[in-house]
C-alpha cells in the first residue's frame, strides 16, 4: 500500500503579534509543521502495524519556506520514506481550494492508496483541504477520524468521534481521510531518525510539472484583523493585605449579581 | 436590505436547525430545508415556518449522512441556490466540501457573521482565534457552516411549508457505517461555563491548585488553565486550556490566577463580561486587560480570599 500524508508549514502561533492597527504581525513568527499534520504523519507510521505499507510519502505545497533544510529534515525524521513538495513563490497564501487542486494533482501523479491529512491548519483553520482533495479525486473522504482500527489492502476501518456519537466506518480504498488531533501523540524523533532524514529522497515540483489547470478562487480573503478589545475598568489594587483582599473579594461578590 | 431569493439548509443535528432557520429568515425571501429522519423531524422543520421541506427519507443505519451529498447537490443544481447553510459540525463540514466540488461553490467554515450587501461575505476565526478573517465568496453558490450559537434560534411559528420527497442518489463509492454508539460526554464543557477560573504558571505549586479548586467551588466556577499548565506542567487536562488552539470562552466572569496575560491566552477570554486577576508582577500584561486586578502573592491571597468569601 502507498500512503501519502499531507502537511503544511504555518507560522509559530506563540510568536504572532497584534499590531496597533489590529492586523497580525507575522514577521517574528518562524514557520513550523502544522501540529495537526504531525498527527496525520504519525497515523501513517502507525499504519504499518495494520497492513503492508510499501511507501509513505510526505506531501506539501507552499512557498520557498518548504526548501528550508531543517524543516525538511524535521518532516522526514518523523518516519516518511520520501518527500514531495510543490513550490512556487506565489504560494505563500494559498487558499484551501487551490491547495487541494495542487495536492490532488501531485497525489494523482505519484499514485496512492490512502491519503492522510490533519483536520485543519492552525493558521487559516479552514478544515477543508483533505475533504476537497477526496472530492476532487472522486474517492471516499471523511474527517474527524479518531482511530484507525483495521486495514487490508482494499479497506480501512476507522472510528470517527462526532459531537454526540462515535461512528465505526468501513472505507473502501483509495480514500482520503482527515484525522483529529486526539488520534495519537506524535513521537519525538530519535537522534538516529534525525540523522537518517538527510539521506531520504526529496523531490520538488513546480506547477508546470503537474496537470492542475487553472487554480480556482471560489473564496477570496478580504481582511484578517484581531478582534477589538473590550473596554475594561482596570481597577487595580496594589497589595495583598487582608483589607485589600477583602476589597477585591467584595468586587468579586458584587459581580455575581 | 436586498434579500436573497432562496436559502437552503441542512442540519445533521436536529437541535441546530432553529439557528440555521433564524439566520436564513434574516437573509432570504424563501427558506428550503433538507430533512433526513422521521416524520417528527419533518414536522419540527415545518413548525419553524420554513417554505419547503425537501424530505430525504429515513436514514438506513449503514449509510452515513455525508453520502447524501449527491442527492442534495442534485436538488440544488435544479433550483436557484445562492446560499447553503449547514451547522459547523464535523458532518456539516464534510458535506460542505463535498457539495463545493459538485457545485463549483466556495466554502467558509465556522462562520459567525454573514453579510449579503455586496455579494456574500462571511467572517470566521483564524490563527487560533487571534484574528477574524472576512472572506468574499465569488461562486454562484456560497456554502457556509455556522458556528454553534453564533446566531439565535428561530422560535416555532405557523406552519406554511410544503413537503417535497427527494429520491436518494448513491455516491460512486459509499462508506459503510458498521456501528454507531453514544459518546461519553466530555467531563468539562468550559465554553458553556458562566464563571471560569484560569490557572497560569504564577500559581506556583500543585498544592495551590487544590486551593484554587476550593475557590472555584465556592463561586461555582469551572477551572481552566494556560497552555504551559496543561502541556508543560501537565497539571491539568488539555481540554481545559484556554486560548489559541485551546478553548474559547464567553463567561460572565473570568478570574485569572497567576496568568501573565499573553495575547495567545487572552484571545480565549476577551469575550468575558468581567475579568478579575491576581498576579504578583505589577508589570504583567494581564493588568491592562482586567476589570479588577490585585497585585499580590498567590500563596497569601488564596487563603485570605477563601476567608473573605466565607464572610
Amino acid at each position: 500500500m502507498k500512503i501519502i500524508t499531507c502537511y503544511k508549514l504555518v507560522p509559530e502561533e506563540q510568536d504572532i503579534n497584534i499590531a496597533k492597527d489590529l492586523t497580525l504581525d507575522l514577521s517574528k513568527a518562524a514557520k513550523k509543521i502544522n501540529t495537526f499534520d504531525l498527527n496525520a504523519i504519525e497515523s501513517a507510521i502507525e499504519f504499518k502495524k495494520l497492513t503492508d505499507v510499501e511507501q509513505i510519502t510526505a506531501l506539501s505545497v507552499g512557498d520557498k519556506s518548504l526548501e528550508n533544510v531543517k524543516l525538511r529534515k524535521d518532516i522526514l525524521s518523523r518516519g516518511p520514506d520520501d518527500l514531495l513538495t510543490v513550490v512556487d513563490e506565489s504560494f505563500n497564501q494559498l487558499q484551501p481550494h487551490a491547495s487541494a487542486q495542487i495536492l490532488s494533482a501531485a497525489a494523482k501523479q505519484a499514485g496512492f492508496d490512502l491519503i492522510i491529512c490533519g483536520d485543519g491548519s492552525s493558521d487559516l483553520y479552514a478544515q477543508q483541504v483533505g475533504l476537497l482533495m477526496g472530492s476532487m479525486l472522486n474517492v471516499p473522504t471523511i474527517n474527524a477520524v479518531s482511530k484507525i482500527i483495521a486495514a487490508t489492502q482494499q479497506t480501512i476501518t476507522v472510528e470517527r468521534a462526532l459531537d454526540e456519537v462515535v461512528e465505526v466506518l468501513e472505507i473502501p480504498l483509495p480514500a482520503v481521510i482527515s484525522v483529529s488531533a486526539d488520534i495519537n501523540d506524535p513521537a519525538i524523533p530519535s537522534m538516529k531518525a534525525i540523522l537518517g532524514a538527510a539521506k531520504k529522497p526529496a523531490k520538488q515540483l513546480s506547477l508546470t510539472d503537474l496537470e492542475v489547470g487553472e487554480l480556482a478562487t471560489p473564496v477570496t480573503p478580504i481582511s484578517v484583523m484581531a478582534p477589538k478589545q473590550m473596554d475594561r475598568k482596570q481597577i487595580i489594587i496594589d497589595g495583598d493585605d487582608e483589607e485589600q483582599i477583602t476589597i477585591f473579594a467584595d468586587y468579586l461578590r458584587k459581580s455575581f449579581n | 436590505m436586498q434579500k436573497l431569493s432562496n436559502i437552503w439548509l441542512f442540519s445533521d443535528l436536529a437541535n441546530r436547525l432553529p439557528e440555521l432557520v433564524n439566520a436564513a429568515n434574516t437573509l432570504a425571501e424563501k427558506v428550503s430545508v433538507f430533512v433526513l429522519g422521521d416524520q417528527q423531524q419533518v414536522d419540527q422543520a415545518l413548525a419553524l415556518g420554513v417554505n419547503q421541506v425537501h424530505y430525504l427519507g429515513e436514514q438506513p443505519t449503514t449509510r452515513i449522512t455525508e453520502d447524501y451529498a449527491e442527492t442534495i447537490a442534485h436538488t440544488l443544481q435544479q433550483n436557484e441556490a445562492p446560499l447553503v447553510l449547514l451547522p459547523a459540525t464535523k458532518r456539516g463540514k464534510t458535506l460542505a466540501a463535498k457539495l463545493a466540488i459538485k457545485l463549483n461553490a466556495g466554502v467558509v467554515n465556522d462562520v459567525n457573521h454573514i453579510d449579503i450587501e455586496q455579494g456574500i461575505k462571511a467572517a470566521h476565526m483564524t490563527y487560533g482565534g487571534m484574528a477574524i478573517s472576512e472572506e468574499q465568496i465569488n461562486s454562484n453558490t456560497a456554502i457556509l457552516t455556522l458556528s454553534n450559537g453564533a446566531f439565535p434560534a428561530a422560535q416555532p411559528t405557523a406552519v406554511i411549508g410544503e413537503v417535497v420527497n427527494v429520491d436518494y442518489i448513491a455516491p460512486a463509492v459509499a462508506i459503510t457505517c458498521i456501528e454507531r454508539r453514544a459518546k461519553q460526554a466530555s467531563s468539562v464543557d468550559l465554553n458553556k461555563a458562566k464563571r471560569v477560573i484560569g490557572i497560569g504558571s504564577g500559581i506556583g505549586s500543585k498544592e495551590n491548585l487544590v486551593v484554587a479548586a476550593e475557590v472555584a467551588s465556592m463561586i461555582n466556577a469551572e477551572l481552566g488553565c494556560s497552555r504551559p499548565i496543561a502541556e508543560t506542567e501537565k497539571w491539568m487536562d488539555r481540554e481545559r486550556y484556554i486560548g489559541v488552539s485551546g478553548v474559547m470562552l464567553k463567561p460572565e466572569i473570568y478570574f485569572a490566577l497567576g496568568i501573565s496575560g499573553q495575547i495567545q491566552h487572552m484571545v480565549g477570554v476577551n469575550s468575558a463580561q468581567t475579568i478579575f486577576a491576581v498576579n504578583r508582577d505589577k508589570n504583567a500584561p494581564i493588568f491592562q486587560q482586567v476589570d479588577y486586578g490585585l497585585i499580590g502573592d498567590i500563596n497569601k491571597v488564596l487563603p485570605a480570599l477563601i476567608n473573605a468569601l466565607k464572610a
